[in-house]
C-alpha cells in the first residue's frame, strides 16, 4: 500500500499552534460554508431602507440615526452570531461523530476546545468587519450627501461661515470613538461566545443552550440594575451581599458594554473608562473560557 | 496506577491491554448504575486482527472507548503499545473509524485527509502526498475534490478509514467498517483491512457482521452483558476436534461409492455429502458486474 516514504513520528507535543490554527480554520470554513454570512444582506438592507425615512429631520439628527441603527443591528447580528454558532458546535461534532475522530488523534481537549473557540471569534470579526465596511461606506455616501445639500441650502454663504457646520458634520462622521464601539461590541459578542461555549459544555442539545444562553443575556443585561433596586432596599446583610455576589459572578453585567447610546450622541468616552471595560471584558471571556474547559475536560462522549 | 507502573506490566508484544476494566454509568433519576464493562482483561498482540464481538449493549463500544480515551475508566488499566492509553500522546499510533461516521461534510474528500493530517502534526508535501496516496489506495482519487456532503455511504467509509491511516498508525480501531454499506462497498472495505493486515498493522474490530469477522480475524473475544464471556484464537474456538472437511474435484459416482465403502470399512462415518457452494455475496457481486470491476 504505502510506496511513499513513511512520515517520521514527532514527538508528541503538549501544546501545538498548528494543531490548534487547524482546528479554527476549519470551524470557520465550516461556518462560512453554511452561509452565516447571508444575514450581512439583510443588514446593509435595514441601513438602505431606513436611510429612506430620514429626509425629514436635521443634518445630524440623519447621521446620528445611522449611527443608532447600524451599531444598534450590529450588536443584535453579531450577539446572534455568536449564540447560534457556538450552540451548535459541540452537539453537531458529537452527532456526526467528528468529536470522536478528532480527539482519538493526539489533540488534547484543551486544544479542541481553544481551536473552536478561535474559529468563532475570526467569524465574529469577519462579520464585525463586513458590517463596519458597510456602516463606514454608507455612513460616508450619507456625509458627502448631506455635505452637498448644506452647500445647497448655504449656496450664498463664504466659505468662513460655512466651515462651522462643515467641521460639526465632520466630527460627527470621523469619530474615533466609532472604533471604540465597534472593538467593545466584538468583545462583548466574544464574551457572549464564551458563555455559550460553556453553557453547551454542560448541556446536551443545542436547543437547551440557546435557550439558556437566552435567558443569560436578558439577565445580563437587567443584573445591573436589579442590584442596585436590592442595594437600595435591602438591609445590606451579608446574604444579600453574597446572592448579589454570586449573580454577579454567574452573569456578567453585558448593560456595561453598552456604551455606544453615549458614542452616537457624539458625548465623548472617557479612555479609562473604555479600558476598564475592556479589562472587565477579557477577565469574564477568560473565567468562561477556563469554565468551559473545566466541564469539557471531563465529560464523556 | 502510574504510567510508568502499566508500562513496566506491558509485554513487548502487546499492542493492546486490558486489565480488569470496570466501566459504570448513571441512569438518570435512579440509584443504581449501569456496569458496562464488567472486570475486562484482554490483550491483543502486536499485527493480529481481533475481533471484539458481542450483542447490541454488550460493552464493546465502552470498551473501545476506554482504549482511546473518550472514556475514563472506574478501575482498571488500560495500554496501546504499553503506553498509558489514557494518555494524549498514546494517540500517535492509533486510528480509529467509528461507526456510521460523517465528518465534515462541507469538507471535500482532499480537505478532509488535510484537516486530520494537520491534527497529526504532518505538513507540507508529506501531507499533500500522504493525502493523495490514501485517496489511491481507498479509490477516491475521482471524488477528491467533491465534498463528503455528496458521497455514499460506503465512500464515508471508505474516506473515514483513510482517515485513520494518515498518520501511519501501527493499531485501527474499526467500530463497525461496513455497517450500512452495500456488499460491493464491504468487499472493497474487507479487502482493504487485509492488505492492512498484510502490512503488519494490529487492527481491533468490533462487529456485527460474524462471517466478515471470521474471514478477517485471527483472535476473537465474545462479551456479553459487559462480561468477556469467550476469548481465544478463531480456529481453536470454532473448530470441532473429531470432524474434519474433506472437498473433492471431479469425483464420479464411482468413486464416491468406493470411497464410502473405504470408510465405512474403517469406522469412519460420513456425516453429510453436499456440493459446496459459493457465498451468498460472491453470487451478488457476480450477478451484479461488481465482481469483474472490484
Amino acid at each position: 500500500m504505502s510506496e511513499a516514504p513513511r512520515t517520521e513520528a514527532l514527538p508528541h507535543a503538549f501544546f501545538s499552534w498548528n494543531r490548534l490554527w487547524a482546528i479554527a480554520t476549519n470551524t470557520l470554513t465550516e461556518l462560512v460554508r453554511l452561509r452565516v454570512f447571508y444575514f450581512l444582506l439583510i443588514f446593509a438592507l435595514l441601513l438602505i431602507v431606513g436611510s429612506l425615512f430620514w429626509s425629514k429631520v436635521t443634518f445630524q439628527q440623519q447621521l446620528q440615526t445611522l449611527k443608532d441603527i447600524s451599531l444598534g443591528a450590529m450588536t443584535i447580528f453579531s450577539t446572534l452570531l455568536a449564540m447560534l454558532a457556538t450552540s451548535m458546535m459541540l452537539p453537531k461534532d458529537m452527532e456526526d461523530r467528528t468529536l470522536y475522530t478528532i480527539l482519538a488523534k493526539p489533540v488534547p481537549r484543551f486544544e479542541y476546545l481553544m481551536g473552536k473557540l478561535t474559529g468563532i471569534l475570526l467569524l465574529l470579526g469577519l462579520a464585525i468587519l463586513a458590517m463596519s465596511l458597510v456602516f463606514g461606506v454608507t455612513l460616508g455616501v450619507r456625509y458627502f450627501q448631506v455635505a452637498q445639500q448644506l452647500q445647497g441650502e448655504l449656496g450664498g454663504a463664504t466659505s468662513e461661515l460655512m466651515q462651522p457646520s462643515v467641521e460639526a458634520l465632520r466630527a460627527e462622521v470621523f469619530d474615533p470613538d466609532l472604533l471604540i464601539a465597534i472593538g467593545l461590541l466584538y468583545l462583548k459578542a466574544a464574551i457572549f461566545a464564551a458563555i455559550t461555549l460553556f453553557l453547551s459544555t454542560i448541556s446536551s442539545s443545542w436547543i437547551f443552550t440557546v435557550m439558556m444562553a437566552a435567558i443569560v443575556y436578558l439577565i445580563g443585561h437587567f443584573q445591573g440594575e436589579a442590584r442596585e433596586y436590592l442595594m437600595l432596599t435591602s438591609d445590606g446583610s451579608w446574604l444579600t451581599q453574597g446572592f448579589l455576589g454570586v449573580v454577579v459572578i454567574l452573569f456578567p453585567d453585558l448593560q456595561l458594554f453598552n456604551l455606544v447610546d453615549d458614542i452616537v450622541v457624539g458625548a465623548g468616552l472617557p479612555l479609562s473608562l473604555a479600558w476598564k471595560t475592556i479589562a472587565l471584558g477579557v477577565f469574564y471571556f477568560f473565567i468562561y473560557t477556563a469554565a468551559s474547559y473545566l466541564a469539557f475536560s471531563s465529560k464523556e462522549y | 496506577m502510574a504510567e510508568s507502573e502499566i508500562s513496566s506490566q506491558a509485554e513487548p508484544g502487546w499492542a493492546i491491554e486490558i486489565e480488569k476494566l470496570n466501566k459504570t454509568f448513571a441512569i438518570p433519576f435512579r440509584r443504581e448504575r449501569l456496569h458496562a464493562v464488567r472486570d475486562l482483561t484482554l490483550q491483543v498482540g502486536k499485527g493480529q486482527v481481533y475481533g471484539l464481538l458481542g450483542p447490541n449493549g454488550s460493552g464493546k463500544s465502552t470498551a473501545m472507548k476506554v482504549i482511546l480515551g473518550l472514556l475514563k475508566p472506574d478501575t482498571g488499566r488500560t495500554a496501546i503499545f504499553g503506553q498509558d492509553s489514557s494518555k494524549v500522546e498514546s494517540r500517535e499510533q492509533v486510528g480509529f473509524l467509528p461507526e456510521n461516521p460523517y465528518f465534515y461534510r462541507f469538507l471535500t474528500g482532499l480537505e478532509t485527509l488535510n484537516f486530520y493530517g494537520k491534527l497529526c502534526s504532518i505538513k507540507g508535501k508529506a501531507l499533500t502526498d500522504r493525502c493523495w496516496e490514501l485517496l489511491k489506495l481507498v479509490d477516491l482519487e475521482g471524488a477528491a475534490h467533491r465534498r463528503l456532503g455528496g458521497y455514499s455511504k460506503g465512500m464515508l467509509q471508505r474516506i473515514g478509514l483513510a482517515q485513520a491511516l494518515i498518520q501511519h498508525p501501527r493499531l485501527l480501531v474499526l467500530d463497525e467498517p461496513t455497517a450500512g454499506v452495500d456488499p460491493a462497498g464491504a468487499r472493497d472495505i474487507k479487502d482493504l483491512i487485509m492488505r492492512l493486515k498484510e502490512e503488519g498493522i494490529t487492527i481491533l474490530l468490533c462487529s456485527h457482521l460474524l462471517a466478515q469477522v471470521q474471514e478477517i480475524c485471527d483472535r476473537i473475544g465474545i462479551l456479553h452483558r459487559g462480561e468477556l464471556v469467550r476469548e481465544g484464537r478463531l480456529e481453536d474456538l470454532i473448530g470441532i476436534e473429531n470432524q474434519t472437511e474433506l472437498i473433492l474435484e471431479g469425483a464420479s459416482p464411482e468413486v464416491l461409492k468406493e470411497l464410502r465403502a473405504f470408510l465405512e470399512a474403517r469406522g469412519v462415518r460420513a456425516l453429510r455429502e453436499s456440493k459446496p457452494q459459493t457465498t451468498l455475496e460472491n453470487y451478488f457481486l457476480e450477478v451484479t458486474g461488481e465482481e469483474g470491476q472490484s
